[in-house]
């Protein structure tokens, strides 16, 4: 797959070039390159599309911009130093006449995502591309998204949508002034400008942050400059000398760095402003006119004298210094402190802060100190410190006059001011001054902020006599009166606020009263308010809460709260519940503590949603719960139980197995009750039932009178539409008018992460949470989605989480736990078609094979066997069908499941190997997934070339953008191929032959490596598939036998053992 | 912003308390000392000159303003009008005087004249405004033996207008252009600082400048993991009165008397195009990503 990228192309001045900027947009690919380097000019880029590759490519996307050139730049890249292999050469080089220029170096440029070599070094190549002119480049920008990954688009597209983005805001909020900038030098124009002024707080640090995260390949480029010359002759062009003296081999040093994104800002901004203008030129004096026509036009060049051009720069450079200064790297810093006991007078200090970092700061002593030298501030290296600190000490001066008098000495350090000078600067000197640029530390009882107003510190416990806990309990609760962290109670803060001064000392802390501050927490006092288990949730969720109008700053909970608060807010992982009595099975140490969180939840009468990833057991944890319910005679009425149709089969399987003594039924089928009365016969003495999401909807009204304890849905993804007919049923059905169910979700896919999926669980589980539909997508979903907001996203996960319960099988807590090797047996059922043509194969063949002579018997046994697993893979196998026909996925029930476990390999950005015996199944599932999520699926199998085979091998290992999943045929990828990516192996068919399957899965499980490999193994419940699996599992003598001997044993069955082997059961 | 490296001035006008009506204090000053002067109708048809676009160019060379006037021969006459230089020894009583106040330099540096600049450079006995017209010197071409003619007193009322440009001018028309004379504080302030700094001695010594991450974590080149700024989800417009263009108040070029709206509409044309634009842009942040 390719990714896209974006460099600046910054302007430079030729004979030939008229010096403007550009944004080049250009891809890579892997493909097998060999190395290469530079010889007189850099060396082509081998992973680059070429610009026709590349339009369509873009225009497949819907990303071609609407006007570009092919251009062609210098970009410096992290390379791998790699030697070319030497031909053989058959003449010495010294008699060659001609002289080769070998390069010195060579390798191959490193692509995003690619591991890093142990040592990378920086080599300029050139790539071709498409540039675009700064306005058409801001245009394409906007339609870039704005968050969320993307694999096509390299992450310093985010980076450049984030810059277009600010340039939106700044031109939105009109934070911009004209301005003449003076020619750089000889041959350079003077130009017009629209520049950004970059002086609030906000947008200084948004440059911090832009320049601190900046992707270097962003600003990686030096132009590509035609050597001087005649451009039509073709000859002179390609000149080696002319084009070493134009294009040196030089690199871009990594650098990053406020002046350089300041520059792009300035660049975006300029771009969007001077397209759109028209000058007015009437009624102005020649020089404006000059101006103004500029602005609008495409170069901004101002064709003015030197002298008329300098009075002009200067008074727009004037103009504009009363509004913002340059961009440094440290600014001046105003810190007060509050008087010494007994004084009066409170101290300002004068410091230097580094832009980048504002804990960053030394007294102004040291920057004097420092002289003409570099200070080393943090990070930051700052040239001529004491100048820095005048300049925004003048700056400083203009907007809070108080500090002239301090300023009177050479060498400032402190001054102080009065009482009242100091409520000003805290009141509303300090927001203005950090809008000019000038950095202002408060005390932290008066920092602004939530902290400094008045609001409550409350301790709560537990009520005594609570035994357990419900969320309508009441606490035993005290609050006091909080302001800028220190407490107070009513009767100090009106006599704080008697004292009529806004600035006031309270336990050693001075802190700022507002006019209201009285009457609120007067109010509070009078009400007195209980708070239930329900509000300290709720209080502790998030921070900034607030209770009657108040925030609480503080909230200390006692032990036994505390401990259901931090369960609750997974601040800890869950006290585990051991396996309950009758439980068949081990638990491991992870799925003790699923247990215990399952049932914290349920005693707080919460819905909970199981999320772990795949593999690590989820349908054993719900089982277990459902176990200790019963165990603890909680379970008093039956629970439903809904799921997929493709995994019905496994749950009663596993059912069986762990939790024999749950009396589990299935509501499926033609059969099933169609009257309640029917129905409640059925539930008699049941726990669980099992049913369809298909008949959950059909059967909702029958379903829906019975008093179910509890509702359960597998693969909770199913509802993830909250209109759809099925979510509507699913939910009133957990949510009864009169009568309370437990809800429990399983899902393995991050459901955390799936903003539009989560109103639609949540809406199952607890919908209260959430709010209604309208205000979840206002609130979370739009603000979120789109633009990647990080605060909304915080806060809804801080809402959600309580009830999400997800665990990774790379989660170190976790991987300790599991073995080396999981292997998950995947049962599935058979689909209509699928019974009819596998009992009809069997009819069949078997009095055929009783009646064939012994030496064919053999023969014709394989071949029945065979027939029957393809029939268990895909009737389309058996039929020896070609093409993947509409209803190909309904035609098998292996397909729909191993279609869902592999949604959640792909959604996890996992990786897997896909094993088959049968090539034709191969090819056909190859176009079926290629079909159904539109990337490439590689099939190794006999037929491919040797060398296609490791192609397809090193691009699965080695591209960072390379395929997720891998078809093999067991025998040509069974062996040999060293797969280590994969995560996950898929054994769609059995071969009777562990040894076979144990050397597949080998090819991704090496001893040592870190990841945990998950091999799922499909069984066809009822048919031989799982007869066979039976045999191997409980080691019978047959099996015994049978291992290392092939398939072959299964040819000299007897007829009766055959009969019994192949038949069908009704599961 | 210009984050470019070049040195350009950079400078401002201190906002008078009075708002935008008022002039700056040193423009005020200029004023004032051209309507002292004593033939007052002179002074009017020498207004009426200017404020008919008689003065065609108004220069500063080096020390000296170099006006052209058209009167009412064929070619303009040629005006010069400068003031007494001061010698490096008053300059130097007047650097040292300005670093004894940190706010002389501060101010400077921000582009601000300071109100109380002529007590520094009364350590010299020198003065940087001229304390009467006389003070001014001047020369023109025209017949007239008069002096100032009305030539002269035209580019009078003019310069005062210039001044708001650019207050270092005064300076420059002293000696001393703004960058010389910040860079010659610099060097004064480093001279009180040797005897404050303690440990001189490897004052020289290089900082190491150690590598940018890329250097050592090469797939920085490529990743960015950091979210859209909060700030940036939802795009607002300006609140009243809070563009650049509000905040930069009036632009600080000379009128030209020919055009006296010139600035007005100049303004007027940015402030609708701010407008328009910035509804655009809020458009164009609504639809992205839809």
């Amino acid at each position: 797959m390719s990714l896209l990228h974006a460099t600046w192309l910054p302007a430079i001045r030729t004979p030939t070039s008229t010096g403007r900027a550009a944004l080049l947009v250009w891809a890579d690919t892997w493909r097998v390159a060999s190395p290469s380097g530079p010889s007189t000019t850099p060396a082509l880029h081998p992973f680059a599309l070429t610009p026709e590759q590349l339009k369509t490519w873009l225009s497949e996307r819907e990303l071609l911009p609407e006007a570009s050139i092919d251009a062609t730049a210098c970009l410096t890249l992290p390379s791998r130093a790699l030697k070319i292999k030497k031909p053989p050469s058959k003449t010495h080089p010294a008699d060659s006449t001609e002289k080769i220029d070998l390069p010195v170096w060579t390798g191959l440029p490193l692509q995003a995502g690619e591991p890093i070599p142990n040592k990378s070094e920086w080599w300029p190549w050139q790539v071709q591309g498409l540039a675009i002119e700064p306005s058409a480049a801001a245009t394409w920008l906007s339609r870039l998204p704005l968050s969320g990954e993307n694999s096509d688009l390299g992450d310093e597209l985010r980076w450049w949508s984030h810059l277009q983005r600010w340039a939106l805001s700044i031109i939105a909020r009109g934070r911009w002034l004209p301005q003449l900038e003076l020619s750089r030098g000889e041959g350079y124009p003077h130009r017009a400008r629209w520049v950004p002024l970059l002086n609030r707080e906000d947008d200084r640090r948004r440059l911090e942050e832009l320049a601190g995260e900046l992707p270097l390949v962003a600003t990686c480029a030096l132009p590509w400059r035609e050597p001087a010359g005649r451009r039509i002759n073709r000859i002179t062009r390609l000149r080696p000398e002319a084009m070493r003296a134009a294009n040196p081999v030089a690199s871009c040093r990594p650098r990053s760095g406020r002046i350089r994104v300041a520059n792009l800002l300035e660049e975006l901004v300029d771009a969007q402003l001077r397209k759109e203008f028209t000058s007015k030129p009437e009624g102005l004096d020649p020089l404006l006119k000059i101006w103004q026509e500029a602005l609008g036009s495409d170069d901004g060049r101002v064709l003015l004298e030197d002298e008329e051009a300098q009075r002009l720069a200067t008074a727009s450079h004037h103009w504009r210094e009363g509004v913002a200064g340059n961009v440094a790297p440290a600014r001046a810093c105003l810190e007060l402190f509050t008087p010494a006991e007994g004084e009066e007078l409170w101290e300002l200090r004068f410091a230097l802060q580094a832009e980048a970092d504002p804990s960053v700061k030394v007294p102004a002593s040291t920057a004097w100190a420092s002289g003409s030298n570099i200070l080393q501030l943090g990070e930051v290296r700052v040239d001529r410190p004491g100048e820095v600190l005048l300049e925004g000490l003048g700056r400083a001066l203009t907007v809070f006059s108080a500090i002239e008098r301090g300023l009177d000495s050479a060498t400032p350090e402190t001054m102080h001011l009065t009482p009242a000078e100091a409520f000003v600067l805290v009141r509303t000197a300090a927001a203005q001054l950090r809008d000019a640029g000038v950095g202002v530390e408060l005390p932290p009882s008066l920092s602004g902020g939530l902290a400094s107003r008045l609001g409550l510190s409350i301790k709560a416990e537990l009520s005594e006599r609570s035994k357990g806990f419900a969320l309508g309990d009441t606490l035993d609760w005290a609050w006091e009166l909080m302001i800028g962290g220190v407490t107070l109670n009513l009767k100090e803060l009106e006599r704080l606020a008697g004292k009529k001064s806004p600035l006031v000392k309270h336990k050693d802390s001075w802190i700022e009263l507002r006019p209201n501050d009285l009457k609120i927490a007067e109010q509070f006092c009078s009400a007195n308010p209980d708070m239930s288990l329900d509000d300290a949730l709720r209080l502790t969720a998030t921070s900034g809460n607030t209770l009657m109008r108040l925030p609480v700053h503080q909230f200390e909970a006692g032990p036994r709260l505390q401990s259901v608060l931090e369960q609750y807010h997974q601040q800890k992982a869950p006290d585990p519940l051991p396996a309950p009595e009758g439980f068949e099975g081990q638990l491991r140490p992870y799925q003790e503590r699923g247990l215990g969180w399952l049932a914290f939840l349920h005693r707080f009468d919460q819905g909970a949603c199981l999320a772990d990833d795949m593999g690590l057991g989820k349908t054993i944890q719900l089982l277990a719960f459902l176990q200790h319910l019963k165990i603890e005679r909680e379970l008093k009425r039956p629970v439903l139980l809904i799921a997929p149709t493709s995994v019905l089969t496994n749950w009663k399987r596993e059912a069986k197995s762990f939790t024999p003594k749950l009396d589990v039924c299935e509501h499926y089928g033609p059969r099933r009750p169609t009257t309640t009365t029917e129905l409640k016969q059925r539930l008699q003495n049941i726990d669980v039932m099992l049913t369809s999401y298909g008949l959950m909807q059909r059967d909702s009204e029958l379903l829906d009178t019975i008093n179910w304890q509890g509702v359960v849905i597998d693969e909770a993804q199913a509802i993830k539409n909250p209109n759809a007919k099925q979510s509507q049923a699913i939910r009133d059905i957990a949510h009864p008018a009169k009568s309370n169910r437990f809800r429990i979700a399983l899902t393995g896919t991050p459901v955390e992460n799936r903003v539009s999926e989560l109103w639609a669980l949540m809406d199952f589980l607890n919908p209260k949470v959430l709010g209604e539909e309208d205000f979840f997508r206002q609130r979370y979903r739009m603000p979120i989605e789109r633009y990647g907001d990080i605060s909304s996203l915080k806060d809804l996960k801080a809402r959600v989480s309580p009830f999400i319960l997800r665990r990774l099988k790379t989660d170190k807590a976790i991987i300790s736990d599991l073995p080396e090797k999981v292997e998950l047996s995947e049962w599935v059922g058979l689909s209509k078609e699928q019974q009819a043509l596998y009992r009809k194969i069997v009819d069949d063949t078997l009095d055929s094979i009783a009646r064939a002579p012994r030496g064919q018997r053999h023969g014709k046994v394989l071949g029945l066997l065979t027939k029957l697993k393809q029939v268990c893979n895909h009737p389309a196998l058996a039929l020896k069908e070609e093409v993947v026909n509409e209803n190909f996925i309904e035609r098998s029930s292996k397909l729909q499941r191993l279609e869902e476990i592999l949604e959640e390999v792909i959604e996890s950005g996992d990786r897997a190997l896909l094993f088959t015996q049968f090539a034709a199944w191969g090819h056909l599932l190859q176009s079926y997934l290629q079909q159904k999520w539109r990337f490439e699926v590689p099939f190794l199998h006999g037929g491919s070339p040797k060398r296609e085979r490791q192609a397809m091998v090193d691009r699965f290992q080695e591209d960072p953008r390379g395929p997720q999943l891998f078809l093999l045929s067991l025998k040509a990828g069974g062996i040999g191929l060293n797969l280590t990516r994969a995560s996950h192996v898929f054994h769609i068919d059995r071969w009777w032959n562990p040894a076979v399957e144990n050397q597949a899965t080998d090819r991704a499980y090496r001893i040592g490596q870190a990841n945990r490999v998950m091999v799922h193994k499909f069984i066809t419940s009822g048919s031989v598939e799982e007869k066979i699996d039976l045999m191997i599992k409980e080691k019978s003598r047959l099996a015994e036998d049978i291992i290392g001997s092939g398939e072959d044993w299964l040819g000299g069955l007897e007829v009766n053992q055959l009969r019994q082997l192949v038949a069908l059961e009704e599961t | 912003m210009t984050p470019s490296n070049t040195k350009q001035a950079s400078i401002t006008t201190a906002l008078s308390e009075d708002g935008l009506a008022k002039k700056p204090w040193w423009v005020e000053q200029w004023m004032e000392l051209i309507n002292s002067y004593r033939f007052k109708k002179r002074l009017e048809r020498a207004w009426t000159y200017a404020r008919d676009g008689h003065v065609t160019s108004i220069r500063f060379e080096g020390r000296r303003v170099h006006a052209r006037v058209q009167g009412t021969g064929d070619d303009p006459y040629k005006v010069k009008l400068w003031l007494d230089v001061l010698s490096d020894e008053d300059w130097q009583y007047v650097l040292e005087a300005l670093t004894k106040k940190a706010r002389w330099s501060a101010q400077l540096l921000a582009g601000i004249m300071p109100a109380d600049i002529e007590r520094a450079f009364a350590a010299s006995g020198r003065r940087l405004f001229p304390f009467k017209l006389q003070e001014v010197r001047s020369e023109c071409s025209c017949p007239d033996k008069a002096n100032p003619c009305k030539h002269i007193s035209a580019i009078y009322f003019l310069m005062g207008e210039r001044f708001s440009e650019d207050p270092f001018v005064l300076f420059q028309l002293r000696g001393r252009t703004r960058e010389a004379l910040l860079s010659d504080l610099a060097e004064q302030r480093l001279e009180i600082l040797k005897t404050i700094s303690e440990d001189n001695s490897h004052n020289n010594s290089e900082v190491a400048i150690s590598p940018h991450p890329a250097v050592l974590d090469p797939s920085l080149w490529w990743s960015y993991k950091a979210n859209l700024n909060s700030d940036l989800v939802v795009i607002t417009p300006a609140l009243e009165g809070d563009t650049g263009l509000d905040a930069a108040s009036d632009l600080p070029l000379a009128e030209d008397p020919r055009f006296p709206e010139a600035r007005n509409l100049f303004l007027k044309n940015l402030i609708e195009h701010g407008q328009v634009l910035a509804q655009q842009a809020m458009l164009q942040a609504m639809e992205t990503g839809e």
